[in-house]
């Protein structure tokens, strides 16, 4: 990134010996992505990132609203960047359905092809939730959306380089990634959209990414994104689930009122959502930050009122069991060593926390 | 005479076209050719240039139809 940020300075868009240089490490940065999804490299828009990405897909996706009323459907448990343009495309109009998932967070088949029986133009399911790092079948839904002649959009931002992921493979029309989730700098991201599917720019102007997405271009940032790409392997994310396994066995073992959040098996390999019963997750988070742990507790504050996981609701936990939850998240770098230091340290937020409550 | 691997930049703008092939010619040996296929205008205009000025040759510029085919030398 360093050596294109100085080398590379020109615009990708100019047609000058500058600016052929920097389109060099756009185009690199796009057939690197491209191959990683099993795509064209025409295939691949780059975006500021995997929000832009969701917005463009669903709102770009759907008719005018004075034209046919449009058909989506979308899982409860998707980040409130797919969540947010679909309430608003059935606020202009559009006929909205939420589809549940189980208490694992798995997106309930049956719903879903009850709703494509009754026609639906998009579908949108994430291939792993952000939170409880749940894996959706995708290749049952892709097909399943091909069948009824529904566009399938999946937000890959958490599983990209970390799952595999061919386009052909889950018959995905669109999909989501971004460079931040797998080491990448923040702030670009992509989308892939099938050749052939139509999509309404949100933002208009120079016409950059054929006239899909109008911006100068990060060129830096989509270099960094490429590389980043480019170094991740099948290993360290067998290394990666292996420690996750090791914490979660060992934190449910070792702390009375441990329990997992999501599937144990069909989880990304750097995910552990984990709630402890009568803690709330805040004071946790707190006291483990202290202690240099970093973790998530999965809800929103909102206008000072902490708010649930929408996720963990919609997998059937009332308010309180789901204010517990703590998210742990692994690594390229996380070792054995610290999880044993982060466990310790658990164990006595958790206890702490307890003795204060009584 | 080896078949020449064709690639095929219709509808891709100035200068990605050029710049992928630049990455193409990258990883060809010396000597080696590849065949394009470009848009009429802009393209065929600015991509000869562009591939020149990184020291590869242009050995063929023809028309086909709409577009233009050229090949390519790794220098």
């Amino acid at each position: 990134m360093r050596g294109v940020q100085l080398e590379a300075f020109g615009n990708p868009s100019s047609v000058h010996g500058a600016g052929t240089a920097a389109a060099r490490a756009v185009e690199r940065a796009r057939c690197l992505l491209a191959l990683r999804l099993g795509a064209q490299p025409d295939e691949i828009f780059f975006t500021s990132g995997g929000t832009e990405s969701n917005n463009l897909a669903l709102l770009g996706t759907a008719p005018a609203p004075s034209s046919r009323r449009f058909r989506l459907a979308v899982s409860a448990v998707e980040h409130p960047s797919v969540l947010e343009p679909a309430r608003r495309l059935e606020r202009d109009g559009s006929a909205l359905a939420v589809l549940g998932v189980d208490s694992d967070g798995i997106v309930r088949l049956d719903l879903l092809e009850k709703a494509l029986r009754k026609g639906l133009d998009l579908v949108s399911v994430m291939h792993a939730n952000n939170e409880t790092g749940a894996v959706q079948p995708v290749e049952q839904i892709g097909a399943l959306c091909r069948r009824h002649g529904a566009l399938f959009h999946t937000d890959a931002c958490q599983s990209f380089c970390k799952l595999p992921l061919d386009v052909n493979k889950i018959k995905a029309d669109l999909v989501t990634f971004n460079a931040h989730k797998m080491h990448g700098p923040k702030g670009v991201g992509a989308l892939y959209v099938r050749k052939g599917v139509s999509l309404s720019p949100l933002m208009t102007g120079g016409g950059q990414e054929r006239g899909l997405r109008s911006g100068t271009l990060n060129t830096p940032g989509i270099a960094g994104f490429g590389a980043a790409a480019q170094l991740c392997t099948d290993k360290e994310c067998a290394k990666a689930a292996a420690l996750r396994d090791f914490f979660i066995s060992s934190a449910l073992s070792s702390i009375p009122g441990a329990a997992l959040n999501g599937h144990p098996e069909k989880r990304l390999c750097g995910n552990i959502n984990l709630r402890f019963s009568g803690v709330e997750s805040k004071p946790l988070l707190l006291k483990l930050s202290a202690r240099g742990i970093y973790v998530s507790s999965g809800s929103a504050c909102s206008a000072g009122k902490t708010e649930p996981s929408h996720v963990l609701v919609a997998m059937g936990q009332d308010r309180r069991t789901a204010l517990s939850a703590l998210r742990f998240s692994l690594g390229r770098g996380t070792t054995k060593a610290q999880l044993v230091y982060a466990l310790n340290e658990l164990r006595r937020a958790v206890e702490e926390a307890r003795k204060c409550r009584n | 005479m080896p078949e020449l691997e064709l690639m095929d930049l219709s509808g891709v703008p100035c200068p990605a076209n050029s710049a992928r092939i630049l990455l193409k010619l990258e990883m060809m040996d010396a000597g080696a050719r590849l065949e394009v296929l470009l848009d009429d205008g802009e393209p065929a205009d600015n991509v000869p240039a562009a591939v020149s000025e990184a020291g590869h040759k242009l050995v063929l510029r023809a028309r086909a139809g709409k577009s233009w085919r050229m090949v390519f030398e790794k220098v």
